[in-house]
């Protein structure tokens, strides 16, 4: 994983101009999903490698270190053996990107992990999730918490209240925080985007939240009625790419939900 | 086993993350040329028609693979698809609405059933990437035919009045030929027409499609596909039995065919040129701006190239956005699954090969980029920025893949630029402020206009344009009428004189000497041409004398000349953006006055028309009739344009009428009140400025209506020449700045019209020679004037946030 994402300076003439026209948005969304495929090995080594982007994740009220431990372990292992021996892939050491669980429960993970014996990095959702609607004080305790419990990347919720009612410098402040808070874990903003009302106001949100400091930024909390959609992220990758050419930092990103089959994954 | 095959070269992508082919199957395509013994030949009558002792040309598809030899037709053959498309003309036509429906409902299934053969044919063949013909043509083919089920299903009460055409020349241009094909044939069978078309060498797809529509049974005749040369489209719109000839194709063939059907029995719509043209403002969503240009351009979905223009405030971030785009567009074979744009061989390369050069010579900037394999034909997206706007490159089409972009300042310079080009065709608008975005679709001069989208169609919307794209439409109402005529009107017959000079018609004025003193009424009308709102003194300082019924001397009246139709245009010109501007409600007000204002007069006007034969009470009665028409127009025109809503896109489609600017009128001789008030009407109350040219007997009954004209309307609103009717009608019909021209008189004149038309393609109606009953309601007031005043456009709307 890369160096943190430093931020810059809140510049709010980066979204002051943006302009997103949904139905646009919406077209292509529908067109990207129809225009080019992907087969044979092809599509193999591509399903492989967003293997290696996912955070596998438990965030139920009924997780116990035993379930947990499995979660690892399918964490470590996430293909057969032999079939990642028929493409010629096994010693390409494919793991998932990371193991996403309440703080609560972070210390099993990072014990569990170290028994299989990996590095995969451990996320603690921390911050109020999934609804934010907490004190500030309790969810940055949270996230020290989960820190020092040996989480290296935390998965915060920002509070939508302040993206509707268009307190940028608020939301910025509070992401600044976070990232404060987090040290040398990695910061994962959640922009619930499926709460956000529209998708001009997801491009201002990523965008102040790169500035703040996160590293990735991530669609939805997978609690929400609506998450990942294709149109979002859409925008939160125009975003991405504008920070970029900005300031020459590249941003993670994310999208959230369940995904049962290859057909219902976003990427597909 | 596939996987372990697999397995080294899944390693590399791995990291590399990089698209593979996704070969389509082109089996069937094969099987189905096999069928044919790899020899294409026409489709008439419901059979293969394969004649001996025909050239023939191979069908290649673009990366050269023979696949096929087609047939060339020659004159019989044309002439036999001629005469079995007019028998099957009076079956099809005879059958109610409803047998039509279904019989295209069928073809709908047929083609939905065998879409496969269809795509894989088409993409195989043309080269473009196989997923715009299976997503986009072969679909929107299926919903076409169902769109017109229903149109040819109510068409007894919903188009009552109408009769269609006959029979229906199509002339298809190289690509795009079946979905060019569909947009017509469509229309043209539903309302009963039948199609002989002509589809250039190498193009199965219309062949096939023609062989799953004969092969439906019961009629086999209505549509017959032949392919040949381009030099077979005068022979095939020439032959006595087409009534309408539809081409579409570049600008300057359709001019040539224009000029050479000029007084034939065949009508001509034209749908010419490709280009697009997109403009994006500063207040736009630029990244789903540059998608647009995608979709127009570097996807294979539309046809053309485009031109680019983009508000100088936000230029740098739009150019850096649309390159970037471009290094990310994948080229390749059309029926592979994984490419945006397939290549359209040799011939598309080498004119877009030829442009890019002269533009480059010509001070251009090329920027190209992409992953597009190396070899001809295949050719990367290109975009051409800095060219001067003077240079030759930026006054031609821009051909496919290229995008021309150019800065603007403001709105209105935006549409300045727009409107400066002779295209018409279509356009979007990237904007999110309502107003702006709004202002320039209704400002810009063409058929259809997109607001923050671009490339989006449906059946049920008028598509078509205005100046020389070709003023013909396809898709929605104006598509079906396209193809139908009023019932009860005389067939249109040739009245082609072929030792008409078109150099010296009307060229001369003949001479008028004084012919004794007036002995007409008193007060004597107003002597001069009504230009600008006042009485002029004609050009050329000479009158012409005007005899009653009796062959009296009636008085004289000016001699305008060229010189004076120069001053009557420009008058109409600096009159249009106000009366335009105006509320239908507002211009129907005037409309009204000037009716009140012939009532008052109705007793000098009654004399008039005595004088020249009418009998008291019909003269009366022809008053009265006027005035009535300039308030039924004043009326009908408070009911226009409405709005479409199209399946799958929320928001509306606005069908639009607008004016078609300054239209020239030429009256006939007979009806010297009513006539020329019939055409006034209709042309002032859509929002129209006109130069008309009274009855050439009897000019009288129009100046005294000007005198009322010149206190109602407001100044060059409508000009009034007076003068020698050849001269006047060929100053008009060779003016570039004429939107449009009516034209009631001589054989021999309307054959001038058509000819002359060809230099800005006006629309002209040109009666050649036969009378109108213009106090008959169906005639004089009827439909078709509504149609053919005003013209369509389709803004789009897409909503939401």
């Amino acid at each position: 994983m890369s160096a943190h994402n430093r931020g810059t300076e809140l510049d709010l003439s980066w979204i002051s101009k943006i302009q997103v026209n949904h139905p646009a948005v919406l077209r292509r969304a529908e067109q990207i999903q129809a225009r080019r495929t992907v087969k044979k090995e092809w599509q193999a080594a591509w399903l492989l490698k967003a293997v290696t982007f996912i955070d596998l994740t438990t965030l139920s009220g009924d997780d116990t270190s035993s379930n947990i431990q499995r979660l690892c372990y399918k964490a470590k292992y996430p293909i057969r053996e032999d079939l990642l021996k028929a493409l010629n892939m096994h010693d390409k050491g494919i793991t998932t990107a990371a193991v996403c669980v309440y703080p609560a429960r972070v210390c099993d993970a990072v014990k569990a992990l170290k028994a299989a014996g990996c590095n995969i990095p451990v996320a603690s959702v921390a911050a109020g999730f999934p609804a934010g609607q907490t004190h500030l004080k309790t969810r940055l305790e949270e996230i020290r918490l989960a820190v020092e419990d040996g989480a290296t990347e935390i998965d915060v919720v920002i509070n939508r209240s302040l993206v509707l009612t268009g307190q940028w410098e608020a939301l910025y402040d509070e992401i600044r925080q976070f990232r404060k808070a987090c040290g040398e874990a990695h910061l994962k903003t959640i922009l619930a985007t499926g709460e956000l009302g529209t998708l001009t106001n997801v491009y201002k949100a990523s965008m102040i939240a790169m500035m703040a400091g996160s590293d990735f930024i991530k669609t939805s909390t997978g609690k929400e009625t609506v998450n990942a959609t294709f149109p979002v992220a859409i925008v939160m990758l125009r975003a991405i790419r504008d920070f970029f050419w900005k300031t020459g930092n590249k941003i993670y990103h994310h999208v959230t939900g369940r995904y049962a089959a290859y057909h219902d994954l976003p990427m597909s | 086993m596939a996987a372990t095959r697999a397995g080294p070269r899944a390693r590399e992508i791995f990291t590399s993350l990089e698209y593979g082919p996704v070969p389509e199957s082109h089996a069937c395509a094969l099987a189905w040329l096999d069928t044919q013994d790899r020899c294409l030949g026409h489709y008439v009558n419901g059979k293969w028609l394969k004649p001996e002792h025909r050239n023939s040309v191979p069908c290649q598809d673009p990366i050269t693979e023979n696949l096929a030899s087609c047939l060339q037709a020659q004159a019989e053959d044309v002439a036999a698809a001629v005469e079995a498309a007019r028998m099957a003309f009076k079956g099809w036509s005879a059958h109610p609405g409803v047998v039509r429906a279904q019989h295209l409902t069928r073809l709908a299934e047929v083609i939905q059933k065998h879409q496969r053969l269809l795509w894989t044919l088409e993409s195989l063949v043309t080269g473009r990437a196989v997923r715009e013909v299976r997503d986009g043509d072969v679909q929107l083919a299926q919903q076409l035919l169902h769109y017109h089920a229903i149109q040819a299903s109510t068409q007894e009460e919903a188009l009552a009045g109408w009769e269609p055409m006959g029979v229906i020349g199509l002339i298809l241009p190289p690509t795009f030929s079946f979905l060019e094909m569909m947009w017509r044939i469509c229309p043209a069978l539903a309302v009963g027409c039948t199609v002989v078309a002509l589809v250039p060498p190498a193009s199965p797809a219309p062949l096939l499609l023609a062989q799953l529509a004969g092969e439906l049974g019961p009629f086999p005749g209505i549509l017959n596909v032949l392919s040949g040369p381009a030099s077979l489209v005068p022979i095939l719109a020439s032959q006595p039995g087409i009534r309408k000839v539809a081409f579409c194709g570049a600008p300057e063939e359709g001019r040539a065919l224009r000029r050479s059907l000029a007084g034939e029995c065949a009508e001509l719509g034209l749908a010419l040129g490709t280009e697009s043209l997109l403009l994006l403002t500063d207040t736009a969503d630029v990244d789903s701006a540059v998608e647009g240009v995608v979709d127009a351009a570097w996807s294979d979905r539309g046809p053309g190239g485009l031109r680019l223009l983009i508000q100088e405030s936000v230029w740098d971030e739009a150019m850096r956005r649309l390159q970037e785009r471009m290094g990310r567009l994948r080229s390749g074979r059309g029926l592979d699954g994984a490419v945006d744009m397939g290549a359209r061989g040799a011939a598309a390369c080498d004119l877009v090969q030829r442009f890019v050069r002269e533009a480059q010579s010509q001070g251009a900037q090329v920027f190209q980029a992409g992953d597009v394999p190396s070899e001809r034909p295949f050719y990367p997206p290109t975009l051409v920025s800095n060219l001067p706007p003077a240079s030759p490159c930026a006054q031609v089409e821009v051909p496919w893949p290229v995008v021309v972009a150019s800065p603007f300042r403001t709105a209105k310079e935006a549409l300045l630029v727009a409107n400066g080009t002779p295209r018409g065709g279509s356009a979007s608008v990237w904007s999110e402020r309502l107003g702006q975005a709004l202002e320039l679709g209704y400002g810009l001069q063409v058929g259809t206009v997109w607001i923050n989208a671009h490339g989006l169609r449906d059946p049920s919307v008028p598509t078509g344009g205005c100046k020389e794209s070709g003023c013909s439409w396809h898709g929605g109402p104006d598509g079906l009428y396209e193809y139908l005529r009023p019932s009860g009107t005389p067939a249109r017959l040739s009245c082609l004189s072929k030792n008409l000079n078109y150099d010296t018609f009307g060229l001369a004025v003949p001479s008028t000497l004084p012919a004794g003193p007036e002995i007409g009424p008193s007060p004597a009308p107003p002597y001069g041409l009504f230009v600008g709102g006042r009485f002029q003194a004609p050009g050329a300082r000479s009158s012409r004398p005007i005899r009653d019924s009796s062959g009296n001397l009636h008085g004289y009246v000016a001699e305008g000349g060229a010189k004076d139709i120069r001053g009557a245009v420009e008058a109409a010109h600096q009159a249009f953006p106000g009366w335009a501007g105006q509320s239908p409600g507002a211009r129907a007000a005037l409309l009204w006055a000037l009716a009140a204002a012939l009532e008052r007069r109705k007793s000098t006007l009654a004399s008039r028309l005595e004088r020249q034969g009418a009998e008291l009470k019909a003269a009366e009665a022809e008053v009265e009739l006027s005035a009535r028409r300039l308030r039924a127009w004043g009326a009908r025109v408070q009911a226009q344009g409405h709005t479409l809503q199209v399946a799958g896109l929320r928001g509306p489609v606005l069908r639009l009428r607008e004016p078609l600017g300054v239209l020239a009128v030429v009256c006939p001789d007979e009806w010297p009140l009513l006539a020329f008030v019939s055409l006034l009407a209709p042309a002032l109350a859509y929002g129209n400025t006109v130069v008309m040219v009274p009855s050439a007997a009897c000019p009288l009954l129009a100046l005294e209506v000007c005198q009322d004209m010149a206190t109602v309307f407001p100044a060059g609103l409508a000009n009034v020449v007076t003068g020698d009717r050849d001269h006047l009608t060929r100053c008009l019909a060779l003016h570039q700045d004429v939107q449009a021209m009516w034209y009631f008189g001589s054989a021999q004149g309307s054959q001038f019209v058509e000819w002359a038309s060809a230099g800005n393609l006006k629309p002209v109606w040109a009666s050649r020679g036969c009378p109108r009953a213009w106090d008959q309601e169906a005639e004089g007031a009827g439909p078709e004037l509504g149609l053919r005043v005003a013209r369509t456009k389709a803004l789009w709307l897409p909503m939401g946030d």
